[in-house]
């Protein structure tokens, strides 16, 4: 009798242990809980480094950052609180992108309909396509002062070429066999353009004007590193010369939330434009 | 007598390639439809028969030869005829009803009366209740049905469609087949069909015209298929009339 009721407890102990197990292998399995111990584990081994000061004196902890990024909201520092640094940035941002658009979409537009303005334009743009935005800073601020233009201008010139791109190779690569459709159907040249081209280079357009905008925030930064009295870059560059490692790194969470809200509020409008496109998961 | 709708007179084509390579693709290729006759071009792939469709709508230039509409020659695309492609050239930034309302809309019909007449043609298809899908929702057989309805609002005078069910599997193919019949008894058009499945041409054909089976192509013979519809393919004079096309084209099945 006795046996049996250890053999019982036995069985009962072993169905539980299973139990966990495959409860644990279930979580193991749940991208959320992985997820989650992804960002747990980098933020001890983060920790570690920095009690353990690995990387020396100038590597502050998790939680001083979030420190320093509460001091930054309220407390001005050059006469701006963080919010009002990260409104500088964008502003600039915003300004350079439109620009960029507004000058880079027609004219790939028009390079992609016209030989001759691909062959006036394109070896003047290949020549420039390859120069990285931030070796024109020197120039830009020989040109334009430490102002806000100098800052529009390198925006622009890192900006443009997606779009410019982007709009060329949309056109470009349209099926020519939707031009066999509309052509059959009657329709004219100009119909052609408007009912077949536009709409089918749309997506890769809009693909280049998201690019755009990521190469916009980038430059906004090292443009702001450079010379700026305000900006998410000068907040960067401020904790370099007051040796406050937590201030560069706030800084730097707050550039990568902000591109990281940019590209989704694009992808949402995206969304809302071209409602066709399929949702890639 | 019935009239001549098109007339095809001696059409060759060759196309350069790589700007030395000549390929001669059609040669001296002379055939004639009358006004509402279903004829099908039968051959295999790589016999120019799209190539050929091509011409008669237009979209290349017989290198000789011409070709004639109502006696008119066709110097280009025209709305006078309506194209189905092999490949689903729906525009997948409209929907269904956007892709049918096309050709009426590019000849500034108003609103109203091309939504109409395009919804007309949805259901004529029978696509009723997809109005507003887009064609990546669509199965491969709607969307070769859109195609069919884009091209029939149009209200062309002529019908070519070029391998439309090329890309469905059997059991769509069939049911299509037997829906281009119901389509073309509901609204007759001269239709100029291209396949390369002799079970196809026979279903469907009033008459078929056989190509030969490489490049350039020739017409070869040209069968009238004298069986009432709907047709069986089980039928015995199908069968009969399949195994002689079988052995005087040798074309694989």
């Amino acid at each position: 009798m006795a046996i049996e009721v250890a053999k019982g407890t036995q069985q009962d102990l072993e169905e539980n242990h299973s139990g966990i197990g495959v409860f644990l292998l279930h979580c193991l399995k749940n991208r959320f809980v992985l997820y989650t111990l992804s960002i747990i584990g980098f933020l001890l081994i983060w920790y570690a480094i920095a009690v353990l000061r690995i990387l020396g004196n100038f590597m502050p902890r998790p939680l001083e950052v979030v420190n320093q990024l509460g001091i930054m909201m309220v407390d001005p520092l050059a006469g701006r609180t963080l919010p009002l640094h990260l409104w500088a940035s964008l502003q600039r941002v915003f300004i350079g992108f439109l620009l960029s658009v507004l000058i880079g979409v027609p004219l790939g537009l028009l390079m992609a309909l016209s030989r001759p303005i691909n062959s006036i334009v394109k070896p003047v743009f290949d020549l420039f396509k390859p120069m990285p935005p931030i070796s024109w800073i020197s120039l830009a601020i020989l040109w334009f002062g430490i102002g806000e233009t100098s800052k529009v201008f390198i925006i622009i010139i890192g900006a443009i070429v997606p779009c410019v791109i982007n709009s060329f190779n949309g056109i470009r690569l349209v099926d020519p066999e939707l031009y066999d459709v509309i052509r059959m159907l009657g329709g004219n040249r100009r119909q052609e353009i408007w009912e077949v081209t536009f709409p089918a280079a749309f997506p890769a357009i809009f693909a280049g004007i998201q690019i755009s905008l990521s190469v916009a925030w980038t430059c906004v930064l090292a443009a702001e590193l450079v010379g700026a009295r305000e900006g998410m870059g000068f907040i960067i560059i401020l904790g370099m010369n007051l040796s406050r490692p937590a201030m560069i790194i706030g800084g730097m969470v707050v550039i990568a939330l902000t591109a990281w809200v940019l590209s989704l509020s694009v992808g949402q409008l995206e969304k809302w434009v071209c409602p066709w496109k399929r949702e890639i998961h | 007598m019935t009239k001549r709708k098109i007339v095809c007179e001696g059409i060759s084509k060759i196309f350069m390639q790589k700007g030395t390579q000549r390929v001669h693709v059609l040669d001296t290729i002379g055939l004639a439809v009358d006004e509402n006759e279903l004829v099908v071009i039968l051959g295999p792939g790589q016999s120019g028969k799209t190539t050929l469709l091509r011409i008669i709508a237009g979209l290349e230039t017989p290198s000789t030869g011409r070709v004639l509409l109502d006696g008119k020659e066709v110097t280009g695309p025209g709305p006078d005829r309506g194209l189905v492609f092999q490949r689903y050239t729906l525009f997948p930034w409209e929907t269904v009803m956007g892709n049918v309302v096309l050709g009426p809309k590019l000849r500034n019909m108003p609103k109203k009366a091309r939504r109409e007449l395009a919804a007309y043609y949805i259901n004529l298809v029978g696509l009723e209740g997809f109005e507003n899908a887009y064609p990546h929702q669509l199965s491969g057989g709607m969307k070769q049905r859109v195609g069919i309805a884009r091209a029939y609002a149009n209200n062309p005078q002529v019908m070519l469609l070029d391998e439309p069910f090329g890309q469905l599997d059997a059991q769509t193919r069939y049911y299509m087949e037997k829906e281009t019949i119901r389509i073309w008894e509901t609204e007759k058009r001269t239709v100029l069909f291209v396949t390369n499945n002799i079970d196809e041409a026979i279903y469907l054909g009033d008459r078929i015209i056989t190509l030969e089976g490489k490049l350039p192509g020739r017409v070869k013979s040209t069968y009238t298929v004298n069986l009432p519809r709907p047709r069986e393919h089980t039928d015995a004079a199908f069968l009969e009339l399949r195994q002689k096309i079988t052995e005087e084209t040798q074309l694989l099945l």
